[in-house]
């Protein structure tokens, strides 16, 4: 394996005391941590191969966003935008809003500090996910979020992460720490876009204290040719609800954990993710749902579309800790395979230790119904036309579930314009 | 038949029947009615022995067996018998074989001889005609998938095998269509005889005009507050429960 | 109702928990080359079948356990296992049922299979495996007459050797995993069948197995090949008499289905669970596996109630174009009992179909685990699976899960993966007593009810035994 961390120390800026600590457990953690093999349950259909290969340090850019092909939904609160794994000031745009803080790690004031220090990492596992020592060991671009208590946010707030085209492969980190204190309201969006073949280690963290609402996106729209290995580890506390919605296509090799921690009774989580997959790309979501508390609930709905030579992969666990009665928990993969040499490889999983639960999930994989494509077809509509309606259709109603309508008419167009270059790229299912 | 003195029941620690007095002869059809919280269907509840519901004072005499000592199936055994206001649904065990089950054990506890398969099934579809269901529940799950008003004919079938000396019809009536309820009633009334005896647990007189009863009772805040006739149902009616309040107190 | 009366209603005695006394010819423990050698040697085997054993040893040698199942148990100390027993009085085989020692006769009473009953009752052929050797098999000749061989493997290898040779670790090879290699190394002996061409076997064949000798792993062997267009449906039921000990039982069965033959192989495993402080019981590590060719059909039902540790995943490689492979199953545990059980379904040739429909149900402390695959080929076009899990948990000491892995590489086959879970619930057991049932009976009643797709499955006379003992196995779940 390449070394994955001196490229980014060198290009690490300095840190104040407080993190400093932090970033050298980080580092001696990392540099103790074994990683994954395919041997590894965990990482069976995903191979860390891509990563053997050398890194440079990211450069700074300067360009504008227009230059660096910055594309972005209109949401109208505070932006911060980072590009190859830099702040940029000029990019980005803080809008007054007393109910949100929000700042870099390296900028927090003492009680921020605090904060930042009682939360960071405190519902991250390292052992289970080696990838965030790795981002621990560079936190000073970090980002922080917090949302007052009894307060809500006027506008959402949205968190870019680009990386423009370099010449060889950079790697850098991403962190977000929210912090939603009690009863407060707010909305995210975390967008990682961008060209070329660099490698991010994103880690974001969600903390919901009691009777916290968040709504949560998390956008991989990044190139085909883009590394990432991520995690999107969330805390919910009393009757907390959390929304939290994923889309992704697809990269060289692309692996998100979503991790939901329901911590307090009463908690509620809604789970909506698309992975959307062509040409040789590889997309990996592991999702687990660890229920500790009675009388939470969960629903989870996770849709792939893979085509060409693509991989998708899917492994939804749900865990009902003893004790944890009243759970209601369900979670829902769908699959379409496109293409002849597609592969698809899903895995629900229950493991429930408590008896007065409602549990269940379900899993397909399947080609678009012939019947329907029929149809549509005696109406008049070609038949590759008729499946990107249909392809557009197995999704559409995860992305009008969105309460955020600039999100949703951002993805709309670039999701239909998405499935035409796909499944045009298709002929020999067109045409059977 | 059943004798029911000072009764006090509480549920998950909350008092809901507090000092109920009740004589049921045989051969009688009794009515209680009374508005919504005011413990009708815990007295049926209480009396079939469901798990949950604790007796913290008095008595209940059944057939001159103290009652409450018994298990639930005992109960059943002795011929108490309780239709649901809500029958839960047993998946993938048929209406038919709980049936057989159900007849066989009480039927062996009072030292009757079984029906052989043939002669039950017959019994059954019997039955079923009678409440107006079609023989193909019989081979459904117990009360699954089945429409609120097929469940409670379901019930009023499984009262007519088992042939109980008390038959406590909780709510029977709630969410019938009036010829349901008719189906129901009729039902109920061939049922009717000399050993036989009903309680008839309701919120509206209506299921009291085609099942008359011989005696009315009111029950709020887990007593009897007043008793009478058919007629007292009559005047509920007409002056709604609030009247009663008032008549108390005067 | 309570928990203390479903707790009351899991715990009876385990009834088949009983041993002979008969004089046995037991190898002293340990495992060797020469253990092997002296298998081989008693059983009288030609010297490919030795080689065979042999290489078999060296691959498991190298192999260490698996260890991905949701199970937990103390490692298995190979050498302190006796490899061979074999009842003395066996020494010269019985010619027929008269011959075979009485005691070993009652023993098979006392489990419900009366061999002289059944020859004139029921119809069944029954080759009954007590320990190592295979004691008496009824009802060859009429077999005989059809065509179909039924006898043990030992005699298989005396009488059919080409048929052994060509079939044996065909579908299960050696290297195939742990306890396959170690069973390829030292089976004892088995089963064998073979149907020809186009024959319907005019029975149900039946093996029951037993372990009774103390200390003695079993490691038996079962091979049956179904010719093309014939057609057979095996029943393997399976006891073993109570000790403190752990036993370990490591079978491997292997199936093979021609173009348009079909099997269904039914097994009830009622093996010692351990008593209720989970002491004793049947380690029960089996390797079942089914290979169908062109419109071919293998159907596996099993009724799990027995084994402290259960690892078993009775699987179909649907080789054959427009195969077809079932895997019905009701996997019940109590007390401390684990089952970490399902099937694999691959699909490989077009127009495959898989159904799976299993059932789990998790009382006392116990842990339930389905775990299954189902993988479509690349070239498995219009490839077919269905896949029903339902759990069902009494009382909240107990644990289920559901692992189903599905691998998809074929646009045009569809895979469909449901799974609940559920609980035995208070308002059932208050409308089934409320109506003059007791608790256990009620218990019962539901469970049944949660298992009739599987059982609906079974040959009639299985169906009903299964009912019995799930019974007998969920006495003291309910209190």
């Amino acid at each position: 394996m390449a070394d994955l961390l001196a490229p980014q120390l060198s290009a690490e800026t300095p840190a104040p005391d407080w993190l400093e600590a932090r970033r050298l457990a980080g580092k001696a953690a990392w540099e103790s941590s074994h990683l994954p093999t395919r041997k590894t349950e965990d990482w069976k259909y995903t191979s860390l191969f891509a990563l053997k290969q050398p890194f440079t340090a990211a450069t700074e850019s300067s360009e504008s966003a227009q230059e660096i092909g910055l594309d972005l939904p209109q949401l109208s609160g505070s932006r911060l935008v980072f590009v190859n794994g830099f702040w940029r000031e000029d990019l980005s745009e803080l809008v007054p809003d007393a109910a949100i803080e929000l700042l870099r790690f390296a900028e927090a004031d003492e009680e921020q500090a605090r904060l930042i220090s009682e939360h960071l990492g405190s519902i991250v596992p390292n052992s289970k996910h080696p990838f965030s020592t790795l981002n621990d060991a560079v936190l000073s671009e970090g980002v922080f979020l917090r949302i007052l208590a009894d307060s809500k946010a006027a506008f959402p707030v949205q968190l870019v992460w680009h990386n423009s085209e370099q010449t060889d492969a950079a790697i850098n980190s991403q962190r977000l720490l929210v912090l939603a204190e009690q009863r407060s309201e707010a909305t995210v969006v975390e967008h990682f876009s961008g060209q070329g073949h660099s490698f991010t280690n994103g880690l974001s963290e969600l903390i919901l204290e009691a009777g916290a609402k968040l709504d949560h996106s998390r956008l991989h729209l990044e190139s085909a040719d883009a590394l990432h290995i991520g995690g999107l580890h969330a805390g919910l506390n009393r009757d907390a609800t959390l929304n939290s919605f994923h889309v992704a296509f697809g990269g060289k090799l692309k692996r998100v954990d979503v991790v939901i921690n329901h911590r307090g009774r009463g908690a509620h989580c809604q789970l909506d993710g698309m992975y959307l997959l062509c040409g040789q790309e590889h997309m990996d979501y592991h999702t687990c749902i660890e229920h500790a508390e009675p009388q939470c609930t969960t629903d989870e709905t996770f849709r792939g579309i893979i085509g060409d030579k693509a991989r998708g992969v899917f492994n939804g666990r749900i865990h009902i800790h003893p004790d944890a009665q009243k759970t209601r928990a369900e979670l829902s993969n769908k699959n379409l395979l496109t293409s002849s040499t597609a592969q698809v490889n899903t895995k629900p999983e229950l493991e429930i230790y408590a008896d007065d639960v409602q549990c269940a999930h379900g899993a397909t994989v399947a080609q678009l119904d012939e019947s329907m494509l029929h149809y549509l077809r005696t109406r008049g509509i070609p038949s590759d036309e008729a499946l990107i309606l249909l392809s557009y259709g197995f999704i559409n109603a995860l992305v009008e579930k969105q309460r955020l309508e600039p999100l949703r008419d951002y993805l709309k167009p670039r999701l239909a314009e998405y499935f035409g270059s796909a499944i045009s790229a298709e002929p020999d299912y067109a045409a059977s | 038949m059943l004798s029911i003195k000072d009764l006090h029941a509480e549920v998950e620690g909350k008092n809901i029947l507090n000092g109920l007095n009740l004589e049921i002869r045989a051969g009688e059809v009794h009515a209680i009615m009374g508005p919504n919280g005011s413990g009708k269907s815990t007295l049926g509840h209480v009396l079939s022995g469901r798990p949950g519901y604790e007796i913290t004072q008095g008595s209940v005499e059944f057939l001159s067996k103290d009652l409450l000592t018994l298990d639930t199936e005992e109960r059943a055994h002795l011929g108490l018998f309780l239709a649901f206001q809500y029958p839960v649904e047993i998946p993938g065990v048929s209406n038919m074989e709980f049936l057989k089950a159900s007849v066989d054990a009480v039927r062996e506890s009072q030292g009757a001889a079984t029906y052989d398969t043939v002669s039950f099934m017959r019994r059954a579809r019997e039955a079923c005609a009678a409440v107006d269901l079609d023989q193909a529940f019989l081979k459904r799950g117990v009360n699954e998938g089945f429409s609120g008003g097929e469940k409670k004919r379901n019930e009023i079938m499984q009262m007519m095998l088992l042939e109980p000396r008390l038959c406590i019809l909780d709510e029977t009536d709630s969410g019938l269509d009036i010829d349901a309820l008719r189906v129901v009633a009729s039902g109920v009334n061939g049922m009717r005889s000399e050993p036989r005896s009903f309680l008839l647990v309701t919120h509206y007189q209506r299921l009291l005009d085609y099942i008359e009863p011989d005696f009315v009772h009111v029950l709020a805040d887990g007593r009897i507050i007043k008793s009478g006739e058919k007629s007292l149902a009559l005047e509920l009616e007409e002056k709604g429960y609030s009247w009663l309040d008032e008549s108390e107190v005067a | 109702m309570s928990q203390e009366q479903i707790d009351r209603a899991i715990a009876k005695d385990y009834a088949a928990g009983f041993t002979t006394d008969i004089e046995s010819d037991t190898l002293t423990p340990g495992l060797t080359e020469d253990t092997i050698r002296f298998i081989s040697a008693k059983k009288k085997e030609p010297e490919w079948l030795l080689e065979w054993r042999l290489t078999a040893f060296r691959f498991w040698r190298e192999m260490s356990g698996p260890d991905w199942a949701h199970v937990n148990y103390p490692e298995v100390d190979f050498q302190s296992i006796s490899y061979y027993s074999q009842p003395k009085s066996m020494e010269d085989r019985p010619k027929s049922l008269d011959e075979v020692d009485p005691e070993l006769l009652a023993t098979y009473e006392k489990l419900g299979i009366p061999l002289h009953e059944q020859e004139a009752l029921a119809g069944v052929a029954v080759d009954v495996v007590f320990d190592s050797v295979s004691v008496a098999t009824t009802f060859r000749e009429k077999l005989a007459e059809a065509g179909v061989l039924f006898c043990s493997i030992s005699e298989a290898v005396q009488h059919y050797p080409d048929l052994v040779q060509k079939y044996l670790g065909s579908v299960v090879p050696r290297k195939d995993n742990f306890y396959a290699a170690l069973n390829s190394a030292v089976f004892s002996d088995g089963s064998f069948v073979y149907i020809p061409k186009g024959v319907r076997c005019p029975m149900e064949l039946s093996t029951y197995f037993r372990i009774n000798e103390a200390n003695t792993g079993q490691f038996e062997r079962t091979l049956i090949v179904a010719d093309e267009g014939s057609h057979v449906s095996y029943l393997e039921g399976c006891t073993a008499p109570m000790r403190d000990e752990n036993q370990l039982h490591a079978a491997v069965v292997e199936l093979v289905a021609l173009d348009d033959a079909e099997i269904k192989y039914s097994t009830v495993q009622n093996w010692y669970p351990g008593d209720a402080e989970g002491k004793g019981g049947i380690y029960n590590f089996v390797t079942k596996r089914g290979l169908a060719h062109k419109n071919a059909k293998i159907s596996w039902t099993q009724v799990e109630t027995g084994s402290a540790v259960t690892w078993k995943y009775p699987s179909c490689i649907l080789r054959g174009d427009n195969s077809v492979g079932e895997f019905y199953s009701v996997a019940l545990t109590n007390n401390l009992q684990q089952a970490d059980t399902g099937t694999k379904m691959i699909h490989l040739g077009s127009n495959t179909r898989s159904t799976i429909i299993s059932k789990g149900i998790s009382a006392g402390q116990s842990s339930n685990a389905y775990r299954g695959l189902v993988r479509v080929g690349p070239a498995a076009k219009g490839a077919r699976n269905y896949t029903q899990c339902d759990s069902l948990l009494i009382g909240d000491k107990c644990a289920a899960h559901t692992f189903p892995y599905i691998e998809s590489k074929n646009p045009t086959g569809v895979v469909e993966h449901e799974a609940t879970t559920s609980k035995v619930s208070d308002d059932q057991l208050y409308l089934c007593q409320q109506r003059g049932l007791d608790p256990e009976k009620a218990v019962s009643m539901i469970v049944n009810g949660f298992c009739k797709e599987v059982f609906k499955e079974l040959p009639m006379e299985f169906a009903v035994e299964a009912g019995k003992l799930l019974e007998v196995s969920l006495e003291g779940s309910v209190g």
